[in-house]
């Protein structure tokens, strides 16, 4: 009778064990299918989709698409517009949000409630609503088509949602150790500086990374923004080269392939801490 | 904490009153600091830098006072109508209305400044009373800018949301009300013009071309968010519950490729599959007639009904990483002395998740699922880059808004294509009155309201 048992569960487990494979490969293929012909498409000759091979990498092999890309595109600029816009707006977030939490997190003063409510309910708000009248004030400062403009613009849009939450993991850092530093005669500014920042450093990071990786995806602003062709970014560049009118799908699977695949990268490597701090996002408030 | 804070903030306590006497009028105090910004602080209270400083914001504002009257003047006339000018000389009612809306921003914080100024005077002069004047070391100019720290540290945060999104956000709930839209009434060659409720009469039901499209985007928005949501948690949570099971050597390569779709840019991923579906010369309807699947093309972004349904799977492919992640966080937070003592009483794997893991990773993942339900209602990219809001239905030439169009990118197409400003403005608040509500359950569950804190 056991014998009988044992068998069956083996032949169950092994059953098991072919459906997870079943089912793991099949999403694997449906995962990869795209990325595989986009990858193919930036090494295969020609130009438009309809040309591209039905199975992947069998017409052929060339470099010609990146080196169109960099010679004849603005690719180059439009990567080092990004990456100035992504660099700027992160390092502005960072040091207002972690400033702005600190002082929410620690001192007391007439409307801190309101302010901290009307960040909230600005939260809701879907940003680009108020995009004509953010045209018309960087219009008005002269911020239209440079890349500040879009900066501020980002930088605006980030924070109501950062300092809050910088401002609640700070609120779980024990306030004994500003205030210790604070009886021993430091200013808050160094306070900020040398404690809270060091302290907050997990979140910051969390904040950083989603930050710099913000503007890479971003299309509506800088469409509105940006204007003259020196002054693109990577999404509207991409874009560009597969609109209605020109399909020229192997130089936008080439430039997708240089965004992508630092980003890739990334996201492989910190997989752990990714896992941690998406399931730390559940389950605090 | 309390003390030291009110010590840092106040002055502090450096010499024992004089008994029982009153040092300052607290009612002298309260009507010079009412009477002008900062006039107590430097006359009775000898709080000279703090007080120099609300004057001068005083004085800005009565020097700019005529300006601000102008322009909240203009907010309400937006311009009258000058055809015989030359266009660079008409009043432009655009910027009228986002003048006089920064000017009322400038003029509430002014207000807020003024009773911040009279609060903290009837404050010094509480603690004066109890602890006397503070020594010379706490009026020098560090120790005031340090207790001014929670103003600069905030100031540059308040005037880039004040402007940046606060002025736009007023502005594009104003322009509801107003007839600012293409060909009759855009600045400079014309003016704007107050027109009350009109528009939402107009939208809900007036009109009824207008009418019904509203509500078939309306009602689209809610079913997309809905079907994106449950599909990505769903397959997300299935995904970490398959990779979790298996106790395959190879696993880990299985999780790398499965992040792949989150690493990658929305913007990439999404133009790739909209040419690849492409109906006719797409790669994906290529492939299924090589393999003898089809002979005819399928139009997956061409058919109304056709395109929301490939919508929605691609989301699905674009969206189950990031719950995957979730759900296997999730389930490495439930202790295994759990799961071991189910499976010791001689549980099942799937009764150990259906009735151990499956309750804690939803009870644990319910907030980020609503939020994912709100973001997907304004979920831009999915539709833009994807299917352009296409295929056009019937009213479409007039109204703009595709089969597969949610609200967020019908308000693009009416702003950036059609000049409907008036239009998307309506919309624009039909969204905040649905999202509204998932905002407020966020920060009902934030740990400062939860201890009371605010």
């Amino acid at each position: 009778m056991a014998g009988i048992d044992v068998a069956k569960s083996r032949r169950n487990q092994r059953i098991n064990t072919a459906v997870i494979v079943v089912i793991l490969c099949s999403v694997s293929i449906a995962v990869l299918w795209p990325i595989v012909h986009v990858i193919a498409a930036a090494f295969t000759p020609g130009r438009s989709i309809a040309s591209m091979p039905v199975v992947p990498f069998s017409q052929g092999f060339t470099l010609d698409h990146f080196h169109h890309l960099f010679t004849s595109t603005n690719y180059l600029v439009w990567f080092r517009n990004t990456f100035v816009i992504a660099t700027a707006t992160t390092a502005g977030t960072l040091v207002l949000a972690s400033l702005g939490a600190y002082v929410f997190s620690r001192f007391t003063f007439t409307f801190k409630k309101s302010f901290m409510m009307s960040m909230l309910v600005l939260n809701v708000f879907p940003s680009f609503v108020g995009m004509v009248a953010i045209f018309v004030i960087l219009l008005r400062i002269g911020g239209l088509d440079t890349l500040w403009g879009l900066v501020l613009v980002y930088l605006a849009g980030n924070l109501p949602f950062t300092t809050w939450m910088v401002k609640s993991y700070m609120d779980n850092v024990p306030r004994e150790l500003d205030e210790a530093a604070r009886i021993d005669g430091a200013t808050s500014f160094r306070i900020w500086a040398r404690i809270v920042v060091p302290v907050c450093k997990p979140i910051l990071v969390f904040l950083g990374v989603t930050s710099f990786v913000m503007p890479w995806m971003d299309f509506i602003f800088p469409r509105m923004v940006l204007r003259s062709p020196q002054n693109q970014t990577i999404a509207l560049g991409l874009f560009s080269f597969v609109t209605d009118r020109n399909n020229f799908f192997t130089y936008f699977a080439a430039g997708s392939i240089l965004v992508a695949i630092p980003f890739i990268m990334f996201f492989v490597l910190t997989q752990k801490m990714l896992v941690s701090s998406l399931a730390g996002a559940a389950v605090k408030g | 904490m309390s003390t030291l804070v009110a010590a840092r903030l106040g002055g502090s306590a450096v010499s024992p009153p004089p008994a029982r006497e009153q040092l300052v009028d607290p009612r002298r105090v309260r009507t010079l600091s009412l009477l002008f910004m900062g006039l107590a602080h430097v006359t009775v209270l000898r709080e000279r830098v703090k007080g120099i400083a609300f004057m001068l914001v005083e004085l800005v504002f009565l020097v700019t006072l005529p300006t601000t009257v102008r322009l909240i003047g203009g907010l309400v006339t937006l311009g009258e109508a000058q055809p015989h000018l030359p266009i660079r000389e008409r009043p432009n009612s655009l910027f009228m209305m986002i003048d006089g809306v920064m000017v009322l921003t400038v003029v509430a914080i002014f207000a807020a400044a003024y009773a911040i100024s009279v609060k903290s005077a009837s404050k010094a002069a509480r603690e004066i009373n109890t602890r006397g004047f503070p020594s010379e070391k706490h009026k020098r100019f560090s120790a005031v800018a340090d207790r001014a720290f929670p103003i600069i540290g905030l100031t540059p945060t308040f005037i880039l949301i004040a402007f940046f999104v606060v002025v736009p956000l007023v502005f594009s709930a104003l322009v509801a009300f107003t007839n600012y839209a293409a060909p009759a009434n855009i600045p400079p060659a014309n003016t704007v013009d107050w027109v009350g409720f009109d528009n939402f009469v107009r939208l809900f039901g007036g009109d009824n071309l207008w009418g019904g499209a509203v509500a078939r985007v309306f009602v689209w928005t809610l079913v997309w968010a809905f079907l994106a949501t449950a599909t990505t948690y769903v397959g997300g949570m299935l995904m970490a519950v398959v990779l979790k099971n298996s106790k395959l050597r190879i696993t880990p390569l299985f999780r790398a490729i499965f992040i792949l779709p989150y690493a990658i840019p929305g913007v990439v991923s999404l133009l790739v599959w909209r040419n690849m579906l492409n109906g006719a010369f797409g790669t994906f309807n290529r492939t299924l007639a090589a393999l003898g699947i089809t002979d005819a093309a399928i139009p997956w972004l061409t058919d109304p009904n056709l395109a929301r349904f490939t919508m929605v799977m691609i989301n699905l492919w674009v969206g189950f990483p990031y719950f995957m992640l979730l759900v296997t966080g999730t389930m490495t937070s439930i202790p295994a002395e759990t799961i071991e003592a189910a499976k010791v009483d001689g549980a099942s794997d799937w009764q150990v998740f259906r009735r151990i893991q499956l309750p804690q990773i939803v009870f644990q993942t319910m907030p980020l699922v609503i939020m994912s339900f709100a973001h997907n209602i304004n979920n831009f990219g999915a539709v833009f880059f994807l299917t352009g809001g296409g295929p056009n239905l019937p009213d479409t030439t007039t109204t703009s808004a595709g089969a597969t169009d949610l609200m967020v990118s019908w308000i693009f197409n009416l702003t950036v294509n059609l000049q409907q400003y008036h239009n998307a403005s309506v919309l624009a608040i039909m969204i905040f009155l649905v999202i509204a509500p998932f905002a407020i359950y966020n920060f009902r569950r934030t740990k400062s309201f939860k201890e009371g804190e605010l």
